[in-house]
């Protein structure tokens, strides 16, 4: 179990992410939360394979991961993670309850996800809405359309919505990082 | 006292002092705006500090408060407030955001005369109309992003329904007035408001909301509404022609057709003590179905039964309990059918029976 464990962790790269939150310029930079950390304990509960139908960090840090439940693949899980506890798995309630199939398509697998990349993005984000002070106001992926583009392919966006005391903004990436678009108010 | 404690005293001083003086260099508001508008607009000029243009500006004697521009900057809007008497603030930054209407006029422009004269002037419309004495007067857009200049809106006592609008040009001339109707606004002469010749009628008083009081039995109608079915029928006095009937654990609500205007539909809600309330009396919707469906017309007998049953009827939602349950016509004009929609800590279930109580479909939302 160990082996397979660091063997998943090697591959998600999440060893880095803890240099990557240091990595940052301190003055602006994120509280980035500990998710090498988050997904050690996770992968120990749930084992691996994780699909993840959701990842949102909040303004403090807080992570609420929705992943697919292995036993039963028509149900989805929340787990959170605060600095360091882990809590889970809570059920999500859904209005209109998705299909399998619409599932298994939604879902990401966890090791599609370059976490590495997340500190260079959160300064593009920044960079790009030219406001370099922003702070972030959650940092979301999620498979959907792009506001930048047409798509019906329903592709993993990565969304930083930032603010400042004038403005707000949002920047939409895909998962090499690159932008989709760019959003100020 | 130690030489520390004397210390901490010095630092503490030299603070408060410190903030004083910051203080002492805001320009102040005058203690009577409306009596000192030069004085108000130099004040907020200081403050400012920059060439400005103005969104908007409330005025009145309590308060004055201004949207501004940086011309220099237009991606800067700020929000800068003044007391009587106070010191005004540092302005506070407004997010581009939160900017509905960029309509405005440069700071040199604005004419806080002019606002303090058409104030005074709404205030004796008001007094001789009937209406609230507005508290103050505001220069800017209008909820479209027209029409920029001063403008009050009145309101009164008398009706709660009763509103007219009066504005001015930004320089405080061309007044113009609406009053608002059923059907929208309306122009009224303005030398006729100041003469006191539209005043607010006074609207008729409601009655009090039919009541019946509670008979100190707790219910949840899931279990059974045939006994409250009957009390609100003695209290209509008619068999009742129902549009909708909807049930609760701890409500039942009940859209009623009037018996003697089948275009009125009254609400009626039994609480779980049993208080019966009307609630409200509405017209029916013009093309709608508004075909009356009586007890018979529904498995009333069984309905208790039929809502108890309806978790086993979705298997995938073994946990699940019911949330509430309801009773009308399927589709535009179809029978009368029961809903009863289902929870549990994952998602919605629907289970529908027909007017015989047979089921007609189960499945999660």
């Amino acid at each position: 179990m160990a082996k397979t464990l660091a063997k998943i962790l090697l591959a998600l790269g999440v060893g880095l992410m803890v240099a990557g939150a240091g990595a940052e310029p301190a003055a602006a930079d994120y509280g980035w939360p500990n998710l090498a950390d988050f997904l050690q304990q996770l992968i120990g509960k749930v084992g691996a394979p994780v699909k993840v139908y959701k990842l949102e960090m909040d303004r403090d840090g807080k992570v609420d991961l929705w992943i697919q439940q292995q036993a039963h693949p028509d149900l989805v899980d929340s787990w959170e993670y605060d600095h360091g506890r882990i809590d889970g798995p809570i059920p999500v309630k859904f209005d209109h309850y998705p299909s399998v199939a619409a599932l298994d398509y939604h879902v990401i697998e966890l090791t599609m996800i370059d976490f590495p990349r997340l500190p260079a993005m959160l300064a593009t984000a920044r960079a790009k809405l030219g406001l370099p002070d922003a702070r972030v106001v959650y940092i979301k992926l999620e498979r959907g359309d792009s506001s930048g583009f047409f798509s019906v392919t329903d592709t993993p966006i990565w969304t930083f919505a930032l603010d400042g005391p004038r403005h707000d903004g949002r920047v939409e990436f895909d998962l090499k990082g690159r932008v989709l678009d760019v959003d100020k108010d | 006292m130690s030489t520390r404690t004397e210390l901490r005293h010095g630092i503490a001083l030299a603070t408060l002092c410190s903030l004083h003086a910051a203080a002492s260099d805001a320009p102040v508001a005058p203690v009577h705006p409306l009596e000192a508008t030069a004085a108000l607009k130099a004040a907020f000029a200081e403050r400012i500090g920059h060439p400005a243009d103005v969104l908007a500006f409330d005025l009145g004697e309590h308060y004055a408060r201004a949207l501004v521009q940086n011309v220099a900057a237009p991606d800067e809007y700020d929000e800068f407030a003044a007391v009587p008497g106070q010191p005004l603030e540092p302005g506070r930054p407004k997010k581009v955001g939160d900017i509905d209407c960029r309509r405005k006029i440069p700071f040199a422009a604005l004419d806080l005369d002019a606002g303090a004269r058409a104030l005074a002037q709404a205030r004796t419309i008001a007094a001789a109309n009937g209406y609230k004495t507005p508290e103050s007067i505001s220069l800017g857009a209008d909820i479209f992003c027209r029409d920029f200049g001063w403008r009050a809106i009145l309101t009164s006592d008398a009706d709660d329904d009763a509103m007219l609008q009066v504005t001015w040009t930004p320089d405080g001339t061309l007044p113009k007035a609406q009053e608002m109707h059923e059907d929208g606004w309306r122009k009224v002469d303005v030398t006729r408001l100041l003469a006191g010749g539209a005043k607010v009628t006074p609207a008729a008083p409601k009655p009090p909301p039919k009541t019946v009081a509670g008979d100190g039995r707790t219910r949840d109608f899931l279990l059974g509404i045939e006994a409250d079915l009957a009390r609100v029928q003695a209290e209509v006095g008619a068999p009742l022609g129902f549009r909708h009937i909807s049930i609760g654990h701890t409500q039942l609500s009940l859209d009623v057709y009037q018996p003697a205007n089948r275009k009125r539909v009254s609400t009626w809600l039994v609480g779980d003590d049993g208080a019966i309330k009307l609630w409200r009396e509405d017209d029916t919707i013009p093309f709608d179905c508004n075909k009356p469906f009586a007890s018979a017309d529904f498995p009333l007998a069984q309905l208790a039964d039929l809502i108890a049953e309806a978790p086993a009827q979705i298997p995938s939602m073994p946990q699940a309990e019911v949330k509430d349950a309801a009773v009308r016509r399927s589709g535009f004009c179809g029978k009368p059918h029961v809903y009863i929609k289902l929870e549990d800590d994952r998602g919605y279930g629907n289970v529908e029976y027909d007017e015989r109580g047979r089921l007609v479909s189960a499945e999660i939302q």
